[in-house]
């Protein structure tokens, strides 16, 4: 069943409609001229999307992870590893749009007292790891077992270090979050949640639409190896 | 499962460890090594906060270094003697609590070197103790499942490479717990973050214990 999407287009042209809405409309709609923010503001549709999007690439991993442990189905296995290599890429764009974001507003593209810079960049730490851990074993079979076992680690930590650690965090300097200039959750005006939501179905689209890309080339080349 | 075939094992680990003594003094030499080195580094003078991350970074690298053994005790087919006598849990419960009793033991001869070399004041013991066990418990917890899976792939450095990103929350949680254990903070603060630390260890255990079956049986 979930094979079947893959192959189907319609949540494709969705994806580009989407994501050309975002492009287009993202640096056209009028949109609440706030101190120090200003135009950086579009970032929004790009920055936060991507982790978003990272989230749910992660969780498909998980899913396809344990889906391993309970059948030993080695396709689940490269599904699990695709979908986290581009929940890798997402994460990197994540922390790049965020670093040129943190230059324009903040001055600086590393900033120490930022709780969520830091522990994104721990969260890709820990995802590179995997790749790592997988790269490091010759037996196929081993290497879907520990990484699948890993992976659910590495999902587990991911969640602490996303959502848990920045709301221990006393103080953040991303909106919402202390008492710094910018939005909250309430800001967020209509117009900007027009593009918003659009922005985060399309980039988790185009991260699907990826993973289903590298899934396909794996599973043409078990087929070429007379694995399937 | 039983408790009497836990105790067993905790003993086989321990008679092992005892029957080959050069690991055990290897590793003694090894942490009494790093904190000489510390302390000829900052020439006997240090804040008590450069201390504490010093302290828990002795203890990371060693504990890296004790647990990354755990696996390679035995040889292999006598694992295949124990895949038939017990249960992977009550395996993997004895390799726990073992780790963690060894960890703590590190934990104190470190603290000790260290409060030796530099006299620092340590306003709440009875804190500073209980983050020495908690840590404990969480270091063994964690580096015990990823020794089962980096001992079967021959890279010495894998176990640091999974283990320290994975490691940094309850780091994290644990250099706060010691800091403030000399500087007074708010009760409820310090709670907040002793339940913190507690959770993440009862969390790393039950994904251990959950997990490990999967990586013991063949």
């Amino acid at each position: 069943m979930f094979e079947k999407i893959l192959y189907q287009s319609w949540w494709k042209v969705l994806t580009i409609l989407l994501l050309s809405f975002t492009c287009v409309y993202g640096f056209w709609v009028k949109i609440p001229l706030l101190p120090i923010l200003e135009e950086s503001i579009r970032n929004l549709f790009f920055h936060v999307p991507m982790w978003f999007s990272m989230m749910f690439l992660m969780l498909m991993s998980l899913i396809f992870s344990l889906k391993y442990l309970v059948s030993f189905d080695s396709k689940s296995d490269v599904y699990a590893s695709n979908f986290a290599v581009v929940g890798f890429l997402m994460g990197c764009l994540g922390i790049l749009t965020g670093m040129v974001w943190a230059k324009v507003t903040w001055g600086a593209w590393w900033v120490f007292a930022e709780v969520k810079l830091n522990a994104a960049a721990a969260a890709l730490l820990v995802y590179s790891a995997y790749f790592i851990l997988r790269s490091s074993f010759v037996d196929a079979e081993l290497k879907a077992k520990f990484s699948a076992v890993y992976s659910i680690f590495a999902f587990v930590m991911f969640m602490v270090f996303i959502n848990v650690i920045p709301r221990l965090a006393t103080s953040s300097l991303h909106p919402g979050n202390g008492g710094n200039p910018g939005f909250n959750s309430y800001d967020l005006d209509n117009h900007l949640r027009l593009v918003f939501y659009p922005a985060i179905l399309g980039w988790i689209g185009i991260g699907f639409w990826l993973s289903s890309q590298l899934i396909r080339i794996n599973l043409i080349k078990r087929k070429i190896d007379d694995i399937d | 499962m039983s408790i009497g075939n836990i105790i067993h094992l905790i003993r086989k680990e321990a008679i092992l460890e005892l029957r080959n003594k050069a690991i055990l003094a290897s590793m003694l030499i090894y942490v009494i090594g790093a904190s000489f080195i510390v302390y000829f580094a900052f020439q006997g003078q240090i804040e008590f906060q450069v201390w504490a991350a010093i302290f828990w970074v002795i203890i990371l690298f060693s504990a890296t270094n004790i647990i990354g053994k755990t696996f390679d005790k035995e040889v292999r087919f006598q694992y295949n003697y124990l895949r038939t006598v017990v249960h992977p849990i009550e395996l993997i419960i004895s390799k726990l609590l073992y780790n963690a009793i060894l960890i703590f033991v590190f934990e104190l001869v470190v603290f000790l070197e260290m409060l030796l070399f530099f006299g620092v004041d340590i306003d709440n013991m009875p804190l500073f103790f209980l983050t020495l066990f908690l840590g404990g418990i969480g270091f063994s917890n964690l580096f015990t499942l990823f020794s089962t899976i980096t001992s079967r792939t021959g890279n010495v450095v894998l176990l640091s490479v999974l283990g320290f990103p994975i490691i940094l929350p309850l780091l994290l949680l644990i250099l706060r717990l010691t800091g403030i254990s000399e500087v007074d903070v708010l009760s409820t603060d310090t709670n907040v973050n002793i339940g913190a630390v507690v959770v993440l260890d009862l969390i790393t255990a039950a994904l251990s214990l959950v997990l490990f079956p999967y990586l013991w049986n063949e």
